[in-house]
């Protein structure tokens, strides 16, 4: 369109404008060519501004041209006409420069929306170069932490270390000179170096297999050879069974026994083990049998896989049985409780033989579930014999064999992983048990050979041999003891509760011949009531009194006089003496709180026990310190300081020799007998 | 503990008690004749223990009880049946315990050995007061080792001794219900107050025995059978009757107070006018020996010891702070 209107226009105007557009078309002309007017090229060569001036001026003159024709027209002279057309022809000059500008501003606009769209799809071409640019980095670094990331197999192979492999590699694969520098030629040839030696093992492990497989082969055949050999043994066996009766040889037996063993759960077979070898090197006496129900025990010993898989069968079937018929919660718990307490259907039997041929009858039980042992025991006493009154607890299997090791009460459990199986079906303690399944004594573990370390109670317990023959012989010689000592205290209470203290012989000479208090009451106490006695406190507060001893009341008097004496016997006498508190009603109440001399009668018979054991292995103590009671009760009354100011005679005239009546410092009286002078002193 | 230890402990009393002269050492002698040295500084300080308030050392001195213990500035000597014995505290403390000398006061013959109830250090003589079993009270010279005097006059054995130093006498106690005053210069017996005939102290229904004795100056304090009472000396007056029903054996002079105790679980702190200004509870029954540590300011404690085997110690004497403990 340009051009055209350009065309046309080209011969029409002839700027008037002044020199420099002349100017401006001179250069032109060189520039161009020449032949053809270019408005295009005209609109470069000139300023803006000056035409926007130009514009104005032209504006202005048309308007004064206008008024003035106006003017003219309007006065409506004649001879105006010349100049109204000598105006309209300036005006019309003007016009022509308007329509001129108006051509050149339209050109300089699209020109410069030429000029901005080229500039606008440059940008935007750069734009699209940036972004592949940009995709392409992106791309790059993912490449690059891909290949950062990548891992190789052979750092899952374990290598041997640097030194070893330097030390045993030949020289042809650890190539030190290079492999030292460069630690990427290191690593492959440390991987050859572990090829090279997984394939003399591979080769090794075929070798091993082959030979195994030639031993089992060996095996095969000897084991044959040994079935052959069975039934030939036996009928062997089946003939000479008439020689070992004839000879008295009971092989067959022990050997039968033997057999029977062979089913008993590992602590109880170590238990008959060790106690049939002790019996054997030691003890004549001693006779240990099994008892209870082979077969059942055999179906016991099949593969415990086997019986595990059944048991979870049956377990799934008891569940699916029960959910047809829902029983009570507290059923299940209870054969759940019953499954959990569940003993060996074999047990051990140990026959323990005293002199005087009494018998102490251990029977040891295995529970299996909960893996401790226990143990019931039986006295069967040689001659019959009158049970008093007190003595009852004496040979009650309940407390017969508590504390034969100091704190083994055999209440609770020792194996301390018990308690989670017992929190699951809610059993609180053993103890309640007890009566049933026999004491859990720790005694009874180490004779299994179980030992239960207090701070690991997850370590699986094996039954151990040595543990057992440690202990063996020890608890037997303390079994016997504690037999012993029980039926000598038996003897002793009988005549206790007829106020006879049965002094032996031996014993004699620890004692004046003129006793004349004496033992009134024998009785047995509660370990609550003696707890409520006022004065046991402090023996109480030394710990010395728990509630596995047994607890007796002894009333020893002499005219007015009435001394109480609260007696701990713990279950380990005679080697633990009998603890006394005395308490002295005889104008006023007197105890160890109150008076000096009470206390020193007390430890007059608990500290110095020792002088008082009898013979040997002491299970006279009791008695002797009942006796020595009586007298020191005789002395104390007797050396009493005579109050002048109550009428009459003393009660208690001095019988005793003494040497002085009060010594030291707390006025003690002469409570030590000497023998054979027979007067009294002061310790 | 094996069962007759724990016996022993059950029975245990302790007779008496003596301080170090460096003050941070307690010794205390029991029924069995044993020696333990507690160590006070370690017991009371900051971070004591369980452990140390149990015996630093303990050892057997005395076939048969102690019943006196005193310390001179290098040795502890102690009395039981028949005997002195002395330990050096420089070994003591590095728990080596043999015995530096011993001496028995001439008895003459008999069939008994008499104890030694009291002993009494009589500085100014370099000497040693001893009485107990034999009626008689024996002075030793702590130079030589030789018995120089005897004051004989008592009628039963004696209990206990004090001194007046600023007169040079010596009082004694005894079994046989007189205070007796004794001239140690010239050996001669001075006065003899018979206790038990004075009606507002005398308790026939606990006999007439005295067992414990203080004094200070012209002051006097006595007690046991009969009523604990302050007497006035140079008059030979009772002044003041103290309320204490039990019989006491243990009597001290401190400030303006007068410590005393005996058969309760109390010490008792008594005022010279005669009142109970308080009464201490502590752990033995019967207490038999008071002390207080003067030697070092930083452990002044009162310790209190009897027929048990804890020794109370009180740091300030308005309670029990806590106790020593044979083992």
């Amino acid at each position: 369109m340009s051009s055209d209107s350009s065309k046309k226009r080209k011969p029409k105007v002839i700027r008037t404008d002044g020199g420099p557009q002349e100017g401006k078309r001179s250069r032109s002309d060189t520039d161009q060519d020449a032949r053809y007017y270019s408005e295009e090229a005209e609109v470069d060569l000139r300023d803006p501004n000056r035409d926007y001036e130009l514009y104005k001026q032209t504006c202005q003159d048309l308007q004064r041209l206008m008024a003035e024709i106006q003017e003219l027209k309007s006065k409506g002279h004649k001879d105006s006409a010349t100049e109204i057309e000598e105006r309209r022809i300036q005006s019309c000059v003007h016009f022509m420069t308007l329509k001129k500008l108006n051509r050149l501003a339209h050109i300089r606009l699209k020109k410069g929306r030429d000029q901005t769209h080229e500039a606008k799809q440059k940008v935007d071409a750069y734009h699209l170069q940036l972004q592949n640019l940009l995709y392409e980095v992106m791309h790059l670094q993912k490449e690059i932490t891909k290949c950062l990331e990548f891992k190789s197999k052979h750092e899952e192979i374990e290598l041997v270390s640097v030194e070893e492999f330097y030390k045993e590699a030949p020289p042809e694969i650890s190539k030190s000179e290079i492999t030292l520098t460069d630690p990427h030629q290191q690593t492959l040839s440390r991987l050859d170096w572990e090829l090279e030696q997984r394939k003399r093992l591979a080769e090794k492990y075929k070798e091993s297999l082959a030979n195994k497989e030639k031993i089992l082969k060996e095996i095969e055949v000897k084991k044959e050879y040994l079935s052959n050999l069975q039934p030939r043994l036996n009928s062997i066996m089946q003939a000479s069974l008439p020689v070992q009766e004839y000879l008295a040889m009971p092989f067959d037996q022990v050997h039968k026994q033997y057999e029977t063993a062979r089913h008993l759960p590992p602590p109880l077979y170590v238990l008959f083990v060790q106690a049939s070898a002790y019996g054997q090197a030691c003890d004549k006496k001693l006779a240990v049998a099994i008892e209870g129900n082979v077969d059942e025990a055999k179906a016991l010993c099949k593969p415990p896989e086997d019986s595990q898989d059944d048991e979870s069968d049956s377990d799934a079937e008891e569940e699916q049985t029960t959910k047809r018929r829902r029983p009570t919660l507290g059923v299940q718990l209870d054969d759940k409780r019953k499954e959990m307490l569940k003993r060996h259907p074999l047990s051990v039997t140990v026959d323990l033989k005293c002199k005087d041929g009494n018998l102490l009858l251990l029977t040891f039980y295995y529970l299996m579930n909960l893996n401790v042992m226990t143990v019931k025991a039986k006295v069967t006493a040689a001659t019959e014999m009158t049970v008093p009154i007190s003595a009852g607890d004496l040979l009650c299997p309940d407390s017969l064999l508590s504390c034969l090791y100091p704190g083994d009460h055999g209440k609770r459990t020792p194996n301390p992983a018990n308690q989670f199986q017992f929190d699951k079906v809610g059993i609180l303690t053993l103890n309640d048990y007890v009566p049933e399944l026999g004491h859990p004594y720790v005694w009874v573990q180490k004779l299994g050979g179980l030992h239960f370390p207090k701070d690991q109670p997850q370590n699986p317990v094996i039954a151990d041999n040595s543990l057992s023959a440690s202990h063996m012989e020890r608890t037997m010689k303390l079994l016997k003891t504690r037999l012993e000592s029980r039926l000598a205290l038996h003897k002793q209470f009988a005549s206790l509760e007829h106020g006879i203290l049965p002094v032996s012989p031996e014993s004699q000479h620890l004692f004046p011949a003129k006793i004349v208090s004496h033992l009134v009451k024998w009785t047995s106490l509660t370990y609550d009531d003696y707890l409520e006695l006022p004065y046991t406190k402090d023996v109480i507060e030394a710990g010395l009194a728990e509630d596995t001893h047994l607890y007796y009341l002894a009333l020893i008097e002499r005219g007015t006089a009435k001394l109480q004496a609260a007696v701990v016997l713990n279950p380990g006498y005679s080697s633990i003496p009998p603890i006394f508190s005395l308490c002295l009603n005889w104008k006023g109440e007197k105890t160890n709180t109150n008076d000096d001399n009470i206390r020193a009668m007390e430890s007059e018979v608990n500290v110095y026990y020792k002088e008082l054991s009898g013979p040997k292995p002491g299970y006279q103590l009791l008695t002797n310190q009942l006796q020595r009671l009586c007298i020191v009760l005789d002395v104390y009354l007797e050396t009493e300081t005579h109050d002048n100011s109550v009428e009459g005679p003393k009660e208690f005239p001095q019988e005793k020799m003494c040497l002085r009546l009060v010594r030291g410092p707390s006025r003690m009286k002469p409570f030590k007998y000497n023998y054979p002078q027979g007067f009294f002193s002061h310790r | 503990m094996d069962i007759q230890r724990s016996l022993e402990l059950l029975h245990m009393t302790i007779y008496t008690q003596s301080i170090s002269p460096c003050g941070k050492y307690l010794a205390a002698g029991n029924n069995y004749g044993e020696i333990a040295i507690f160590s006070l500084s370690s017991a009371l300080s900051s971070e004591a223990k369980e452990e140390s308030k149990k015996p630093v050392v303990s050892f057997a001195a005395h076939n048969g009880a102690i019943y006196a213990m005193v310390s001179t500035d290098r040795q502890l000597l102690s009395a039981g049946n028949g005997e002195v014995k002395a330990w050096n505290w420089s070994e003591i403390v590095k728990k080596s315990c043999k015995e530096a000398w011993s001496r028995r006061p001439p008895y003459g013959s008999r069939l008994e050995v008499p104890e030694i109830n009291s002993l009494q250090l009589n500085l100014k003589d370099n000497s040693l007061l001893m009485a107990g079993g034999d009626c008689v009270i024996h002075m030793m010279d702590l130079e030589t080792g030789a018995f120089t005097r005897e004051f004989q006059g008592h009628t039963d054995y004696i209990h206990c001794l004090a001194l007046r130093e600023q007169l040079r006498e010596c009082l004694s106690g005894s079994e046989d219900g007189t205070v007796r005053l004794w001239d140690l210069r010239t050996g001669g017996h001075v006065q003899s107050i018979e206790v038990h005939k004075y009606e507002e102290c005398s308790r026939p229904q606990n006999g007439k025995w005295i067992s414990c004795l203080a004094t200070d100056s012209d002051w006097m304090v006595c007690g046991g059978g009969p009523a604990l009472t302050l007497w006035h000396l140079r008059s030979v007056t009772p002044t003041t009757v103290f309320p204490l029903p039990q019989c006491q054996q243990q009597a001290m002079f401190y400030q303006d107070l007068i410590l005393s105790a005996g058969h309760s679980p109390t010490i008792n702190h008594l005022q010279i006018s005669g009142e109970v200004k308080a009464q201490i509870p502590c752990i033995p029954r019967c207490v038999h020996s008071i002390s207080i540590n003067e030697h070092s300011a930083e452990h002044k404690v009162l310790t209190a010891a009897g027929s048990s085997h804890c020794i109370d110690v009180f740091t300030n004497f308005g309670y029990r702070a806590f106790s020593l403990t044979f083992t």
